[in-house]
């Protein structure tokens, strides 16, 4: 078994929606994460999809793959008997992570300062909405609210649709990621000093960057960045930049951008498949051979030639278009990419199951899920490491799997107070 | 300063091979944190960056800011050169800068003595850049056995794809995020940045990178990470790969709705006038319950058409979405964005402004937690950098100085960090190694 980044760290994970892949990330490197989960029901496990469709707490597609590698226990912070349970479980433990509102585990006595006295050197990981600080602390936060305040949301979509919401969660993917990436430069500290500290996670702040060049615009230029839809910043439509439909999907293209093949490339492969039709002949041709970026940019200066030009441009799109209608979406990312021309499959779901990259690196982890007497396939890791590598030990667990290794074998309960513990709802 | 660890990373030395967006981004939130971190560039290999917008603006020589045909009437006019992008600025404040030109001998010779220096290399070139470097993990192991190696490839370093190559936009597309996002009405436009390139594979990097670090503090063993970026992205977007998997279903783009709360959107607000035009604004909220359901209809002032039983549970207005929005927008329609977000959060319902540029670096929760630092540059004048992406209460990150010049620490980066004489260093000068 080789070494794990995280074997040593032990996580108390109190996370919702808003940290869980952050503990995720901690327990895939190799950390003792414990979930810890409400008596009367995670709500994580409401969220589907679920699997075969069944909704069930063991069935929830987005809980399988947020709680890969962790323990779970059920407890009730809030409950006496829970809450001595718990402050035993944090004098063992290096992290708590959690993503209640702001001043909700305090009230408790359990923010950092209450976790200090019980483990002076914890490291508390609070991921939230807008941050333990300010004006703000106080709000409530979803995703679609942290991405609609951070910016990146406002250059997202059509001019003639509401703003998008970018797919997947991204507030709490991001979040979770700089709460990880917390987590770990606070664990490095405390490898060095000996001192925890609290890390703080504003979902708005950690999506900020998102946007691009748009605030440095704003700050340098005062100028307000806003959605342009599929054209991104070009005003005119032009051939091989943009989505364009082939016969079973779409492909993404950006042809024309340096250290990418050029546009004969192109066209001498559109031949090649007796597709290319009038583009190898006279001022076609000439356009072929000087589109790239420069010539474009070069476009507004002799505005004179612009209406003939623009004539060539919109013939050039319309064989280009009927090139790729005529293909599958694969065929022309694959040859696209093998002749150096800068093009991208618009996957589906589906596609991303059958990557054939993904296949040959063998990413995808099968991983037996004996309560569904199923295997479920899940995503394998965001980064490879040589000597700590990231590991699928463990499924997702169930509700309170390992409540009684952990309160029973670790914590030293006897069997008649685990159930005192679980007369009381505390566990 | 006060102790020898006044910050995490003080004693870690990173050499920063990258470019563009993942691999400095990464690296800057090293150098925020403490570390030395050399940025190599060349003239000869220039960052994209350097060349983008947005440039900072002086005011315009003709007119003296009074206004003139040569600035539109501005009085300002958009500076030039390598030093003046905000887009490259942003990413790699805090670093020394060196151009060492990676296609003399010499160049690579010095890249070999600020491999042999670092503790960190850091790259997100293409596999076929590393081949041509000589930069793999093996080849950097002879010259610096304890190196923490970190690639960034966009699809890794083998199988049938290794030579794929793109940028954010381009990953978008091939993770899934353009399917995936948007209305279903529209093509699958993506989310119009190179979003990848910001968190989700810097901030997995800076993640593989400090586990890495604890692996050597513990036993002197350094280690290659390879990023595959296709495979990072995908790696946050489990559920939908599990739900083809599983359940054989396709999922595809919804809009802004969620399966599981309804509402789910932004709603049209009053429209302001900013430089005398009609901007839209919008305000973003979800209702993930019933007595945040209750509290909106209190919020709305109870209309009528909120009482009618095809809004009365989830499945319901799920089932009536489109008359649910539409009834929604009459309310928010006649408020500020502003006006709105507040009445909804007074009520516990998760809300937020569609904010745009301006009014993120206005945004007074931003400004009171100090989000944003300004720094002073040579070039662009005081300009706003994008913050530290998490608060540590005893080790709060900083970038201590603006992004460098191109070539800024060239004298101090050969002398001090590379060991060159004053001869050499003229040698590296005349044969463009030092370029």
């Amino acid at each position: 078994m080789p070494d794990s980044a995280l074997s040593d760290i032990r996580v108390l994970d109190l996370t919702g929606e808003t940290g869980v892949y952050c503990t995720k990330l901690l327990a895939d490197l190799g950390a003792d994460v414990i979930r810890i989960e409400p008596p009367a029901g995670d709500p994580l496990r409401e969220i589907g999809p679920f699997w075969h469709d069944g909704k069930a707490a063991d069935r929830s597609l987005t809980f399988l793959h947020n709680n890969t590698n962790k323990r779970s226990i059920t407890l009730e912070i809030t409950k006496p008997e829970g809450r001595v349970a718990f402050e035993k479980l944090v004098a063992t433990a290096d992290v708590v992570a959690e993503t209640y509102k702001p001043g909700y585990l305090d009230s408790l006595g359990l923010g950092y300062a209450g976790l200090c006295k019980i483990r002076p050197d914890i490291i508390l990981t609070s991921m939230t909405g807008f941050g333990q600080t300010g004006p703000h602390a106080g709000y409530e936060w979803s995703d679609i609210a942290g991405v609609a305040m951070s910016g990146m949301m406002w250059l997202a979509g059509d001019k003639e649709d509401p703003p998008n919401r970018p797919y997947g969660n991204q507030g709490n993917i991001c979040a979770s990621i700089d709460g990880a990436a917390g987590t770990m430069m606070a664990l490095y500290h405390r490898d060095l000093t000996g001192e925890g500290q609290h890390v703080d996670v504003s979902m708005q702040e950690a999506l900020c960057i998102n946007q691009e060049t748009a605030m440095m615009a704003y700050d340098m230029t005062h100028r307000i960045a806003s959605r342009t839809g599929a054209r991104g910043l070009i005003p005119i439509d032009l051939p091989g930049i943009g989505i364009f439909d082939a016969n079973d999907g779409q492909v993404f293209c950006y042809l024309g951008t340096p250290g990418g093949a050029p546009w004969t490339t192109m066209v001498e492969w559109m031949a090649r498949e007796g597709k290319a039709e009038d583009l190898t002949e006279g001022d076609n041709y000439e356009m072929v051979q000087s589109l790239n970026l420069g010539f474009l940019t070069g476009l507004v200066r002799e505005p004179e030639k612009l209406p003939a030009r623009i004539k060539v441009l919109g013939h050039m799109r319309e064989v280009f278009a009927r090139f790729i209608a005529s293909f599958s979406k694969w065929y022309i990312y694959e040859e696209a990419q093998k002749q150096r021309l800068m093009i991208g499959i618009v996957s589906t779901p589906e596609d991303l199951a059958k990557n054939p990259q993904l296949a040959a690196r063998q990413w995808y982890q099968k991983v037996d899920h004996d309560h569904l007497g199923a295997t479920v396939t899940l995503t394998g890791p965001p980064y490879r490491l040589s000597a700590t590598p990231w590991s699928m030990r463990r499924r997702a667990p169930l509700p309170g799997e390992h409540n009684s290794d952990i309160f029973g074998g670790e914590l030293g309960l006897s069997a008649g107070e685990m159930e005192r513990l679980q007369a009381a709802g505390a566990i | 300063m006060t102790g020898k660890h006044t910050m995490p990373l003080t004693d870690i030395k990173v050499a920063d091979f990258s470019w563009f967006g993942a691999g400095p981004i990464c690296a800057q939130n090293l150098a925020r944190y403490g570390a030395t971190v050399v940025r190599v560039e060349s003239e000869a290999h220039i960052d994209g960056l350097r060349g983008v917008m947005p440039f900072a603006q002086q005011v315009c020589p003709d007119c003296g800011g009074s206004g003139c045909p040569k600035c539109a009437n501005t009085g300002k006019v958009t500076k030039t050169g390598y030093n003046v992008s905000g887009y490259f600025n942003n990413y790699n404040a805090g670093k020394l800068d060196v151009t060492i030109n990676l296609s003399t001998e010499m160049g690579k010779e010095m890249a070999r003595r600020l491999i042999a220096w670092c503790d960190v290399f850091i790259t997100n070139q293409t596999p076929r850049m590393i081949d041509r470097w000589g930069f793999h993990y093996e080849e950097l192991k002879k010259i610096n056995p304890d190196i923490i190696a970190a690639y960034q490839p966009m699809q890794g370093f083998d199988g049938p794809h290794r030579d794929f190559f793109g940028f954010g936009a381009v990953l978008n597309a091939i993770t899934g995020y353009n399917e995936l996002s948007g209305f279903p009405n529209r093509p699958p436009m993506g989310l119009g940045t190179n979003y990848p390139d910001y968190v989700i594979n810097p901030g997995h990097t800076l993640i593989a990178i400090i586990a890495a670090l604890r692996h050597r503090k513990k036993t002197g063993k350094g280690q290659c990470i390879e990023l595959a970026q296709l495979e990072s992205v995908i790696s946050t977007l489990g559920p939908v790969v599990m739900d083809y998997n599983e359940n054989g279903r396709v999922q595809t783009r919804k809009g802004n709705r969620l399966s599981y709360a309804s509402p789910h959107g932004a709603f049209r607000c009053q429209d302001i006038t900013w430089e005398n035009q009609p901007m839209d604004r919008w305000v973003a909220f979800g209702v993930f319950n019933d007595a945040q359901w209750q509290a909106l209809v209190d919020v709305m002032g109870s209309p009528a058409w909120a009482e009618d039983a095809k809004f009365s549970t989830l499945d319901a207005r799920k089932a009536n979405e489109d008359e649910l929005e539409a009834n929604i927008t009459e309310w928010t329609r006649e408020r500020t964005a502003e006006d709105a977000m507040a009445l909804l959060q007074s009520k516990g319902i998760p809300a937020g402004v569609v904010q745009n540029s301006k009014d993120v670096l206005e945004d007074e929760q931003m400004r009171a937690r100090g989000y944003f630092e300004y720094l002073d540059h040579p070039e662009t004048g005081r300009s706003a950098y994008d913050g530290s992406p998490f608060k540590l209460s005893k080790t709060p990150g900083s970038l201590r100085s603006p992004a460098p010049l191109l070539g800024q620490h060239n004298e101090y980066v050969c002398r001090e960090i590379l060991g060159m004489s004053d001869d050499e260093i003229a040698e590296a000068l005349v044969e463009q190694a030092l370029y």
